[in-house]
């Protein structure tokens, strides 16, 4: 990805004048076989609370998927983040997977960790998921839950029964709790993510599921925290309607006093698509809530209570890029609620190529 | 190869606009048509939805499910997105942009421009399959049953 396109949401805009093909190539080879993605976002925001506002590059985002062979494939995710002191190169998700068949898919890398519906289904694409930014208990950086998880996983879909599973075995947080484990794990205790969510054949859309995921938190290189972390969530996203909630409970048991606390957190998200000659605006409003017990030691110093209102329009203007205008009131501990406005330009390229 | 020679028989009278059944009196029908070699001769209408939406992705040989599309504006596609996909073109793109971002498949849908084209690669890639008109279809073609029903059945589900 060049500077000029990163500096250039426009430039990538035009970019989509020249995409024409759904999801799709022309069958010429079946491996191996590269198909890569572009995504990116920028936009312009107003806001109460003290921090940068104006006009912010978001992420651009490339992403591929390779067929090696017939069985093993690889997905590769890469994203540059505009901080206040430059350009910020990440690898976000990295995976190698063998697929045996529908029921057992074994790979090992970098993930999205999948305790979380919302942290599973959109990643990285701003334009794919229906708001501006990611419910705050799941954002990016969050040391609420682990995003990424460094690790392998088994995955599959149950053949008696409509059930999609994962379990995995990885390095857990870091001790900033942001961290992946990328360089190993920082104890010698891994981390167990397990997740299953049931998606009815005759009811295309809706899916009901939960996750669990336990790890040992350290803390100035001593084993501090036990950490279980459970999840669930309901979603029906088909049609005209993008509804999905979800609830996430943390909780810590210190190790050398057996204190413990707990910090749920809930999110409630409805997106109806007009339809006749306002089809392509899809109004949107979410609610969030995070609550952080101040009697955790992990996150009593490091996270605040957060409330949020959220209504939005969502308007695509091309088949592959999209306008957010969306107004938030947040707040964050026990502070007053604060305003912000925000319009986000989002958008796609999907480019085909082959061996 | 009685069922072959069924299919023989009915692909031929189709071509020649002999069939005395509702298809070539009613609205166009589209034949499901896999690789000679895959080991299907019927699926359920679920799990056809279920193979064209991507959810399945191995046939029971283990073999790798190879999806072709037509592309966009092809009568028989349009049908296809309404019955099997229920999505519009828009949906469809993003979907399968979807689909491949979060890692569920390793890549989307071949496209094909036309029913010549799906005809004879269906033909030649292992684990293919893709659909075409009736009236399109060719003896040597491997017709699979949906709900038990050939295209030229009452109440087959993609007419």
């Amino acid at each position: 990805m060049s500077r000029t396109t990163m500096r250039s949401p426009l430039l990538g805009l035009l970019l989509l004048i020249s995409v024409q093909g759904v999801a799709g190539q022309t069958p010429q080879a079946q491996a191996p076989f590269l198909q890569a993605f572009l995504f990116g976002d920028a936009l312009f925001m107003l806001q109460d609370a003290a921090g940068p506002d104006g006009f912010k590059l978001g992420q651009m985002v490339a992403h591929g998927n390779a067929s090696l062979s017939e069985r093993v494939v690889f997905f590769g995710e890469i994203s540059i983040s505009a901080r206040a002191s430059g350009y910020v190169l990440a690898m976000e998700r990295a995976i190698v997977r063998y697929e045996f068949n529908d029921r057992f898919k074994l790979s090992g890398g970098r993930y999205h960790t999948p305790i979380s519906y919302w942290n599973t289904e959109y990643h990285h694409g701003l334009w794919l998921q229906g708001s501006v930014a990611r419910p705050e208990a799941i954002k990016f950086g969050s040391r609420y839950i682990p995003v990424h998880f460094v690790g392998a996983m088994l995955e599959g879909n149950l053949q008696a029964a409509p059930i999609h599973y994962s379990v995995g075995i990885g390095n857990g947080r870091t001790e900033s709790l942001a961290g992946a484990g990328d360089a190993g794990d920082v104890n010698g205790n891994r981390a167990f993510v397990a997740s299953a969510s049931v998606r009815p054949r005759d009811l295309f859309g809706f899916r009901v599921g939960g996750a669990v995921y336990v790890d040992r938190i350290s803390s100035g290189g001593v084993e501090f925290a036990d950490e279980v972390i459970t999840s669930a969530h309901v979603v029906w996203d088909r049609g005209r309607v993008d509804a999905s909630a979800e609830f996430i409970h943390v909780s810590h048991e210190e190790i050398l006093s057996g204190a413990s606390g707990g910090s749920p957190s809930f999110y409630v998200h409805v997106g109806y698509r007009l339809t006749g000659a306002a089809r392509y605006f899809t109004p949107y409003a979410r609610y969030e809530n995070m609550d952080i017990d101040e009697g955790d030691a992990v996150f009593a110093t490091v996270l605040s209570d957060y409330e949020a209102y959220v209504v939005g329009l969502r308007y695509d203007f091309d088949s592959l890029a999209a306008l957010k205008a969306e107004y938030r009131n947040e707040r964050i501990a026990s502070g007053s609620r604060t305003d912000a406005y925000v319009v986000q330009a989002s958008f796609a390229v999907p480019v085909a190529g082959g061996n | 190869m009685m069922r072959r020679h069924l299919m023989a028989a009915v692909v031929a009278a189709a071509a020649l606009g002999g069939v005395p059944s509702p298809a070539t009196a009613q609205a166009m029908a589209v034949a499901i048509v896999v690789h000679p070699a895959t080991d299907v001769d019927d699926l359920s209408f679920s799990e056809l939805k279920r193979i064209f939406r991507g959810e399945r992705q191995f046939w029971d040989d283990g073999r790798r499910v190879t999806l072709l599309v037509r592309a966009p504006v092809a009568e028989e596609r349009q049908l296809v997105l309404d019955r099997i996909y229920e999505m519009d073109e828009d949906q469809f793109r993003e979907y399968w942009i979807g689909k491949m971002f979060r890692a569920e498949v390793a890549a989307g849908p071949k496209l094909v421009y036309s029913a010549d084209m799906a005809r004879d690669l269906v033909t030649v890639i292992p684990g293919a399959i893709t659909f075409v008109p009736l009236s399109e279809v060719s003896a040597d073609t491997k017709i699979v049953r949906i709900d038990g029903l050939l295209p030229t059945d009452a109440g087959y589900a993609l007419r």
